[in-house]
């Protein structure tokens, strides 16, 4: 099943994520993905596997893929980041280009 | 202090103190240059820059520093990005920077950085041979400090810029250091011969700062071999004479040449006929006559050219116009008078052009006018007045003017209001009203404007309104009341705000400027102020300078601002 206008992100653990695709792009990494004309299977069926990439910090960053969008629609609330987390949030920040 | 003053800046000698603060003038400087906050407005674009996920992550890692013993686990690119964070934001301490031990990290810019000292080499050195570039400019670290630097053997670049310590002791330390290509001990003093023979073996170094260190006369012979010099900074070295040229004479890739007040005359500069390929010429100060424009005249690629206070007259000045490539050209404080200006004519490849305290006039501007190139112009403490301007009008690449003491009036900025790539305009002159003003409208990409001693007054802040992109203010000519500063509440991109000697203002401008969240230097001093006014600006979380100089502010009163809400204050006055 593959909803319009929207994407699966799958964790490491098979966790499976379905969001807005205008949300998944606000990572570069996941916009090339899609945008790139190289024919990525990814662009063909709307969804991306992150082996890297635990499902709790998935959450999260769809969580911030969310909050950026309200963000620039001029709703500027806080970003809470757990302290645990911190740390490998911001590699995958870093690999997905966000 | 009664009366309005006015004051000279911008023409800054080479050779002044940098005030000796607990945290130097350099760090604001730094602050004023770079967006310190998640959430910045980029306001020339109109469009506000999200934050970015690294940028917060990094945010909460600088607040809860203190939770983190290690950073060896990351990537090292990302551990450089919390480490700038942590020095810009100044939280980083000594203990803290134990976290960042053998992290393999490249680049460790600790300049000006307060409490650094020897105690903190530690974990620098332990970056192994991941180091290649260390910055301790202005910091206290010593002789003993520098003793494991050998062990970082890929090291490029070396600074000890102000670093009063360090001496021909510390340089044992880096003679193995055969991958150093930059070294500077601008301004530590202690260097004498027997250090610069130590620096004799490093083959590969191509940029080598010496400024005011005055204990070097005759020892410029040990540096005669390296022959991949590029950059070479002698500024202030009083004791270097024409005979220190000699040696220098057989350095070919010599680019760029500093020897600013020392005593080298004509003859010293034609000991340097060789070095075909000079760029960068600085003889500020130097007691030179004409003559070494004939010497200067045969380096083909010559393009940054500084004759200032070299007491020259309009005698043989002719041979400028020999210097076709020049794009910098600084004649500030010579004995010159508008005689000169034909002779600049064809001096069309003309970017920067300096003219600060020259006795130039009206006659003769008109000669400026085809250097279309001109970006930048100083006409400053000259005898410039409206009618000279209006030859200025076609110089459609002008981003900086500077026209303060000189006799331009209202009626001549007319002139200025179609070069609109102004970016900078001085215009501290008690003559400028705010009729002024009212025709510089149309230049909306003003980042910085100064009105330092100009007779504005609250009717002329409203012209303001339109410089949306505005930086960098300065209005101190005793004009202004609370109404006016409620005109500029909106200029939110300003960075820097000066308002001192506005005896009028109350604690109700503070409330207007409250607003201005990117500001990071705020003068207020001769006003009304009060320490309950200050409250308001605890909004201004990037504010790192605060001067409140004869006002009703007490020292205590900053100080609980400082400690409540302003953490990362770092100049204050009273104090």
């Amino acid at each position: 099943m593959k909803k319009e206008g929207m994407v699966k992100l799958i964790s490491a653990e098979g966790f499976e994520f379905v969001i807005d695709k205008k949300a998944a792009m606000v990572s570069q990494t996941i916009r090339n993905m899609f945008t790139s004309p190289g024919g990525f299977s990814e662009a063909e069926h709307g969804e991306v596997t992150f082996p890297e990439i635990s499902t709790i910090i998935l959450e999260k960053i769809c969580q911030y893929f969310y909050w950026s969008l309200q963000y620039a629609s001029g709703r500027e609330t806080e970003f809470h980041i757990e302290p645990e987390l911190t740390l490998e949030l911001m590699m995958a920040a870093n690999f997905l280009h966000t | 202090m009664g009366g309005v003053c006015s004051r000279k800046r911008d023409q800054q000698q080479v050779n002044e103190e940098t005030l000796n603060r607990r945290v130097s003038g350099r760090y604001i400087s730094k602050c004023l240059g770079s967006s310190l906050n998640v959430s910045s407005l980029d306001a020339s674009q109109g469009k506000q820059c999200i934050p970015s996920l690294i940028d917060l992550c990094i945010h909460k890692i600088q607040k809860d520093i203190d939770k983190y013993a290690s950073f060896t686990m990351l990537p090292r690119d990302m551990i450089q990005l919390i480490f700038n964070d942590l020095v810009c934001s100044l939280c980083l301490t000594n203990s803290l920077f134990e976290a960042f031990r053998e992290c393999s990290l490249q680049d460790l810019n600790l300049s000006d950085y307060p409490g650094v000292n020897d105690r903190w080499m530690d974990v620098v050195v332990s970056q192994g041979s991941s180091l290649l570039s260390v910055d301790l400019s202005g910091t206290d670290v010593t002789d003993a400090g520098l003793f494991h630097l050998k062990d970082c053997v890929n090291l490029q670049a070396l600074n000890f810029s102000y670093c009063y310590h360090i001496s021909d002791k510390g340089l044992q330390n880096l003679k193995g250091l055969s991958n150093l290509t930059t070294l500077s001990f601008k301004r530590s003093g202690l260097i004498t011969s027997q250090g610069l023979s130590l620096v004799s073996g490093l083959s590969n170094l191509a940029n080598l700062d010496l400024e005011r260190c005055s204990k070097i006369h005759g020892a410029l012979v040990h540096i005669k071999g390296l022959s991949k010099l590029e950059s070479l900074n002698l500024n202030c070295c009083t004791c270097i004479n024409d005979a220190d040229m000699k040696p220098l004479s057989g350095l070919i890739n010599l680019k760029s040449f500093q020897i600013a007040f020392t005593k080298v005359t004509d003859k010293g500069l034609a000991l340097l006929k060789d070095l075909k390929k000079l760029a960068l010429v600085n003889m500020e100060g130097c007691s030179v006559t004409a003559a070494c424009l004939e010497t200067l005249a045969a380096f083909d690629a010559l393009s940054y050219l500084n004759l200032s206070r070299c007491n020259l007259t309009d005698d043989g000045c002719n041979k400028i116009s020999r210097l076709q490539s020049l794009k910098v050209l600084n004649l500030c404080f010579n004995k010159i008078s508008s005689a000169i200006l034909v002779h600049l004519k064809g001096l069309t490849n003309l970017e920067n052009l300096n003219l600060d305290s020259c006795r130039i006039n009206d006659e003769g501007m008109t000669h400026l006018s085809g250097l279309s190139r001109l970006k930048s112009l100083v006409l400053s403490d000259t005898y410039v007045g409206s009618s000279g301007l209006r030859h200025l009008s076609g110089l459609h690449n002008l981003e900086s003017l500077n026209l303060s003491f000189t006799i331009v009036s209202d009626g001549g900025l007319r002139k200025l209001s179609g070069l609109l790539s102004l970016k900078s305009l001085n215009l501290d002159a008690r003559q400028i009203t705010d009729a002024g003003l009212a025709a510089l409208t149309s230049l909306t990409e003003l980042r910085h404007l100064d009105l330092f001693g100009a007779r504005i007054t609250d009717s002329g802040t409203g012209f303001l309104q339109c410089f949306t992109n505005l930086q960098s203010l300065e209005i101190c000519g005793g004009g202004l009341t609370d109404v006016g500063v409620e005109n500029i509440k909106g200029l939110v991109s300003l960075t820097l705000l000066n308002l001192s000697q506005n005896n009028h203002l109350t604690d109700k401008s503070l409330e207007f400027i409250s607003g201005l969240v990117q500001l990071v230097s705020l003068n207020m001093s001769n006003s009304r102020v009060t320490g309950t006014g200050l409250l308001h600006l605890k909004t201004l979380k990037n504010l790192r300078s605060l001067t409140l100089e004869s006002s009703k502010v007490t020292a205590g009163d900053i100080k609980k601002l400082h400690v409540t809400y302003l953490p990362h204050l770092v100049s204050f006055r009273p104090e």
